[in-house]
């Protein structure tokens, strides 16, 4: 799975990074997001209610994104 | 009266003998009982704050005892999360519209109440009926929502009714088991002494604010109703927060950096507070946003004032949109 470091980025570049990093990707692509902003956590959950896709939180930092809508 | 006027007649001590100091008791008195009208409890039960958070402490330490459970919610004040780290307690998860479910109270229980949520407005429509004693937070909702019969002890903060900052009222009701968790030799709750200027002048703007409420409050709801309409039709990717109190209202932008959208709207003459990560001290996101569940980047918090009008909203509302816009290119 393709890795977006994040780490030591502050709110909202993480969010931005990652929808950057998924408009050229085709539906049902997967990638590892590294963030450890306290806001990620909220905010992530709260992009993918308002963009329909899908974020699962790993763990330490890390979050797993699947693209489900363009 | 004017501010000025009222430094004049009120510096005496209204504790003291003397013909200054009784005028300056009588001033005293009065305030309490316009307080007392318009917060629904007895003039007796209500103490003066310089400090209105200090009233968190009061309240709930006076009204606890070691073993007691505090029961508070995930919405409630900072304050109330600090307290409650010294006794047993029990932390109310809030739904996403913002309810609360108060059924897991006990009758032995001391519960923490926000009638009015300052961040995003939500009225809390549960009301604790099983508990030992009530603390009722009402800094947020002024006297726009009446006390529950049951209230042991109550927080108000005289910006509320758009009197001046730096004033808390607490009520602490007779039939209360409330302790005075201060050192202290007599009855009063608070060893003060409060500024009696600014008691006396939060007394007049209670007055004044509460007989422009009757005549604004419409304005206030359509205002409010205005700018949700037009953050949802104009602005892409906003997240409005749950509300229900008319005068307050929290929208997050997506893919916006909460800190610069304050800054160039401070520029261009609108005064916004911001509940997102970076515009914070302690750089968290609100916590009543992540409770919600509601987006904490791109955080902005309105107030409307009775003296917001239509155009202002209008101007603010057009220069939000572009702001939005270009900080997101």
């Amino acid at each position: 799975m393709e890795v977006l470091d994040c780490l030591g980025k502050r709110c909202p570049l993480p969010v931005i990074e990652l929808a950057k990093a998924l408009k050229s990707k085709p539906i049902a692509s997967r990638i590892k997001l590294l963030s450890d902003d306290p806001a990620s956590a909220p905010d992530l959950i709260a992009w993918a209610r308002m963009t329909g896709n899908s974020v699962k939180e790993l763990g330490d930092s890390a979050f797993e994104v699947t693209k489900l809508t363009d | 009266m004017a501010l000025p006027h009222i430094f004049e007649v009120s510096w005496p001590d209204p504790t003291k003998l003397g013909v200054d100091s009784k005028s300056a008791a009588i001033l005293l008195n009065e305030a309490k009982e316009t307080f007392a009208g318009h917060l629904g409890v007895r003039s007796d039960e209500i103490s003066f704050l310089g400090e209105p958070s200090l009233g968190f402490y009061l309240a709930l330490s006076g009204l606890l005892s070691p073993n007691t459970r505090l029961v508070y919610s995930n919405i409630d004040r900072m304050e109330i999360f600090a307290i409650a780290e010294n006794y047993p307690n029990l932390q109310l998860a809030t739904s996403t519209s913002g309810e609360i479910d108060f059924k897991e109270c006990t009758n032995s229980d001391v519960v923490s109440l926000q009638l009015c949520n300052r961040e995003t407005g939500i009225i809390q429509s549960g009301r604790p009926t099983n508990c030992a004693e009530l603390f009722v937070d009402a800094t947020a909702s002024g006297t726009r929502i009446r006390l529950p019969g049951n209230w042991s002890a109550a927080l108000w903060d005289s910006i509320s009714w758009a009197g001046p900052g730096g004033l808390g009222v607490l009520a602490i009701s007779k039939k209360a088991k409330w302790k005075n968790p201060l050192p202290h030799l007599d009855s009063r709750v608070n060893p003060g002494p409060t500024s009696l200027p600014l008691i006396v002048a939060s007394a007049l703007a209670i007055d004044s604010w509460v007989a422009d409420e009757k005549n604004l409050a419409e304005k206030i709801s359509a205002i409010n109703s205005e700018i949700r309409t037009y953050i949802t039709d104009k602005i892409p990717n906003a997240d409005l927060a749950p509300g229900g109190a008319d005068h307050l209202l929290s929208a997050s932008f997506l893919y916006v950096n909460a800190e610069q959208l304050v800054t160039i709207l401070a520029d261009k003459g609108f005064a916004v507070d911001s509940g997102s990560a970076c515009n914070a001290t302690n750089m968290q996101p609100s916590h009543v946003l992540a409770a919600l569940g509601t987006l904490t980047q791109g955080n902005i918090r309105l107030t409307i004032h009775h003296a917001t009008s239509f155009e202002d909203v209008k101007i603010f509302l057009e220069v939000l949109e572009q702001t939005v816009a270009e900080l997101r290119a």
